[in-house]
């Protein structure tokens, strides 16, 4: 495909819906769709050329790129009404996009659609530290609310690992979750209110300032959605305490199925520390290979931080306990951070793994699923079965607390053959953590990666639902359509040529 | 479908009177499995038979008029723990489930069921539908977070599953949020997986007299926020110069120390049986003797800081208060002078940004106020959910969605 920067010709008399380009395989915009668009948020802030569109061809999944009709960015809710009002005009789909940090294609333009990219949207609305809340819009990055918040002791407590570059309205349409989901839950668990512009273009707000609506709970149906329900326009979140004590601690296992069955007895004993995520060998030796070396010795098969926040006077007995189960799996050695350097040290065997791992191959698959915590040593003795199998190379980082597994698959995607494998194997993991009672994803999303993977965890009775909610708010499946469900209600047979691999962190 | 055709079911169905605010049955039907479940909905859905939902009955009075009821439909025999796995922390049971079963199957293996529903009987279905927590929520969060998945049956009859049985999922739309505190009006919930949280490595309660002035109401509320509190009530008569406080404590047994000394820094504390913050629980949820004519229970949720000033409107107004401080749930009854005063304590509540929930109110004011509240816009939203889940408006009439024979009260 030619990436030309001049925008291609478009016929003088420009039917409604878009036409294909002069090599017959670009889609153009209607020249007077876009004038109408640009009405609305400006010329700059309309993109329709060629070299514009480039980087808007995909989000985090790389894989099956799309290149939108144009990318709008409104800057107000009034300004998303009426450039989806305009499409609706045009009979033109849309698809909210966020960062464009998200890993399974949510924000993928499909056929013929345009993109509503969100980072104009980027304002704090307000703060208030005696109820705790914050009322923001979509394209507030994560980490910066609660860095803007931090002077009232409080803090957001989502935190997907991309949170330096994610904005909380993305967070809204995956329901991301992050290392400390298991204390602090995911993002459905912090959102008190939202507004949404609807597929037609109307806005409504729902929710309040206490999370509790007198009616059906209409924000946690719209909360990972994934964009497909309405354009979230403001969103209210919950605020929580910046705890006043943080301990971190770093326990080196022989093997990671030594450090799942460490994670065991903590969850069994009856301490709930604010994040437990293990890091295998391959990755420790990427990580102490890279930039974001933590110090780790060669010989560690496996690593567990365990991180406890709280009231500092219970830390004593919680360490305790957690060093008691790590060292009942016979761990190698355990550290407590003494400070806080320490404890980023220790954090960057974690945080810095998906960077490390771009030295391991030049494509890198984050997978992701969920099982029972009890099935984790034998759902990655299983992982590893299967990579092995098909002759890939597999580590692993990943949040034991809740048994999301994130097994990253390095591969070439140059080479046809391994990309098959990889696809292959990506799908025999998927099984495998159904099997044992566990789910697709925990907190990737579904997008077009899995979409097609949904039978293996519902029947059509289960999913008949899922499309009766879809209908209801977007009845002509014009807003991010293809997403999440499929599209139609055919039983569709497992077309998993949409995968993900990429090197941006997130998990 | 008449009369013998029901008794063709193999669904028992039995005679008995079940009132509900405008509206009664005769007959109450008591499936025992899902595959029974199905026959009745859908038996009821071909027949246009509005099916009352229950099980521990502990929530009847909370409906608007329902006048298309036809037939009760009991959950009560569809009971028991599916499954319990101790080094996960979750387990299923089915909807009829009593709470206090469960409760006592976890805790002997060290956890706790994170839900605090009033009511003896009160079962997880009802629980589920109704969304309705106790004083405990302080500590165990809302309804929903303790839902890792949930089994219903639709208004056709179709059984469904959605969510899982892991603590992280985001595998398609979270129907479940949809289905929780829905009233049953979209779905009949027969089985939830539910997520467990460790059982308190110790716990204590106390009760203190407090003055009823601002400052001091505040000063406890600000102790609320402290991390072992797993409950806080306060209780106050109108004219009243003092209100009880009763906190609960609970976890480990330093931070429970560290947090009686902050309280007893400032309260006189005097120990007492955990089993007080139980019984005033469901004391202020209890039945109310519908024959006092202008007799009115209201719960209220306000943001922290709007507590105050919604306490001392609902005391000016006449009624007792029992509250929760850190969560900003009032509950408030008594007789009130009209109607009127009652809309007045909605608008304050929903122009803090919170909302006010009419539990018990005269059968004449039914007809000018919703018991739930405002939609805010959403109305024909919910009532395109209400068309695609059950088509036939059988499920629940007057629970929540505006039943299409007695109408949705404005």
């Amino acid at each position: 495909m030619a990436r030309g920067l001049a925008m291609p010709a478009v016929p003088a008399s420009s039917p409604a819906r878009p036409v294909s380009g002069e090599q017959g395989n670009t889609p153009v915009a209607p020249a007077a769709f876009l004038n109408r668009l640009r009405n609305i948020v400006g010329s700059e802030n309309c993109l329709a050329r060629e070299g514009e569109l480039f980087a808007y061809e995909c989000d985090g999944l790389t894989l099956e790129p799309r290149r939108p009709l144009a990318v709008v960015l409104p800057a107000t809710t009034a300004e998303v009404s009426g450039v989806v009002r305009v499409c609706r005009e045009f009979e033109i789909d849309f698809v909210p996009r966020g960062a464009g940090t998200g890993l399974s294609g949510g924000a993928h333009a499909t056929k013929d659609s345009i993109l509503i990219e969100c980072s104009r949207l980027g304002r704090v609305l307000e703060v208030n530290g005696e109820d705790r809340f914050a009322v923001v819009q979509p394209g507030v990055v994560n980490a910066e609310l609660s860095t803007e918040i931090a002077h009232l002791g409080l803090f957001y407590a989502p935190d997907p690992s991309s949170q330096q570059a994610c904005t909380i309205g993305g967070n809204v349409a995956e329901n991301s979750g992050g290392p400390h989901t298991l204390k602090y839950g995911t993002t459905t668990n912090h959102i008190l209110a939202l507004e949404m512009v609807l597929p037609d273009g109307r806005v409504q707000r729902f929710g309040n300032r206490v999370g509790e609506a007198s009616g059906l709970d209409l924000v946690g149906a719209i909360v990972g959605s994934e964009g497909t329900l309405g354009i979230v326009t403001e969103i209210t979140v919950r605020l929580t305490p910046i705890p006043e004590g943080i301990e971190t601690m770093l326990a080196i296992f022989d093997d990671v199925v030594a450090a799942c069955r460490a994670v065991g007895r903590v969850i069994r004993s009856g301490v709930v520390p604010a994040a437990l995520e293990i890091v295998d060998r391959r990755t420790i030796e990427a990580v102490e290979a890279s930039v974001y070396a933590a110090g780790l010795p060669k010989t560690a098969g496996a690593v567990l931080i365990a991180e406890l926040d709280g009231n500092p006077v219970c830390m004593e007995s919680e360490i305790r306990t957690i060093r008691e189960a790590c060292e009942a799996e016979g761990c190698q050695a355990i550290e407590i951070a003494r400070d806080e350097k320490e404890r980023l040290r220790f954090w960057r065997a974690r945080k810095g793994a998906f960077g490390a791992m771009g030295r391991l191959a030049p494509d890198l698959y984050v997978h992701d699923a969920v099982v029972p915590r009890v099935h984790l040593p034998e759902i990655l003795a299983k992982v590893a079965e299967i990579c092995d199998r098909h002759r890939l190379k597999l580590a692993n980082v990943f949040h034991a607390g809740d048994g999301n597994i994130h097994p990253n698959i390095c591969f070439d995607r140059r080479d046809p053959d391994e990309l098959a494998r990889v696809i292959e194997a990506g799908s025999e993991i998927l099984e495998a953590c159904v099997a044992v009672g566990g789910v697709i994803t925990g907190e990737h999303g579904v997008g077009i990666e899995k979409r097609d993977y949904l039978h293996l965890v519902f029947g059509e009775n289960d999913l008949e639902p899922m499309y009766r909610l879809r209908e209801v708010f977007n009845p002509d499946g014009v807003c991010n359509p293809g997403k999440i469900i499929p599209t139609t209600r055919f039983c569709v047979e497992s077309n998993p040529k949409a995968r993900g691999y990429d090197e941006v962190p997130i998990g | 479908m008449s009369q013998v055709e029901w008794s063709e079911l193999s669904t028992p169905i039995r005679d008995e009177r079940v009132r509900v605010p405008g509206g009664r049955v005769e007959r109450v039907c008591e499936p025992a499995s899902i595959d029974q479940v199905r026959e009745v909905v859908s038996a009821a859905a071909t027949t246009r038979t509005g099916l009352l939902l229950s099980a521990g009955r502990t929530r009847l009075a909370l409906a608007n008029r329902a006048d298309s009821l036809g037939l009760g439909l009991s959950l009560r025999l569809l009971s028991g723990i599916d499954e319990f796995e101790p080094d996960e922390g979750v387990v299923h049971a089915k909807a009829g489930t009593p709470l206090v079963e469960i409760r006592e199957v976890v805790l002997a293996e060290g956890w706790e069921l994170p839900l605090d529903s009033p009511g003896e009987r009160t079962t997880v279905g009802g629980t589920i539908a109704s969304a309705v927590t106790g004083p405990r929520a302080q500590a165990f969060g809302s309804v929903s977070d303790a839902i890792l998945g949930l089994d219903v049956v639709n208004g056709e009859g179709v059984a469904s599953k959605c969510g899982g049985r892991v603590v992280k999922n985001v595998t398609g739309y979270d129907l479940a949020k949809l289905y929780c505190g829905s009233y049953g009006s979209l779905a009949v919930v027969t089985g939830a997986w539910l997520r467990l949280r460790p059982a308190a490595a110790t716990c204590y309660a106390y009760r203190s007299e407090v003055s009823s002035d601002t400052e001091s109401f505040e000063s406890v509320r600000k102790l609320a926020r402290l991390t072992s509190v797993r409950a806080m009530l306060w209780s106050e008569a109108p004219g009243a110069s003092a209100g009880t406080l009763h906190v609960e404590l609970g976890g480990s047994e330093e931070g429970v120390a560290h947090d009686r000394a902050s309280l007893a820094s400032i309260l006189l504390l005097e120990e007492i049986a955990t089993g007080e913050i139980d019984a005033l629980r469901e004391a202020r949820a209890a039945v109310v003797d519908d024959s006092e004519s202008s007799f009115v229970a209201v719960r209220a949720r306000v943001p922290g800081s709007r507590v105050d000033e919604m306490r001392r409107t609902l005391l000016a107004a006449g009624l007792r208060v029992s509250l929760d401080p850190g969560l900003g749930v009032l509950y408030a009854r008594g007789r009130l002078a009209n109607v009127q005063a009652l809309a007045a304590i909605r608008t304050q509540a929903e122009a803090a940004g919170g909302l006010a929930t009419f539990e018990w109110l005269p059968d004449p004011w039914r007809t000018k106020l919703d018991v739930f509240g405002s939609l805010a816009g959403t109305e024909s939203l919910v009532m395109s959910l209400k068309e695609k889940f059950d088509p036939s408006r059988i499920l629940n009439p007057g629970r929540f969605v505006a039943d299409p024979v007695g109408g949705h009260a404005s």
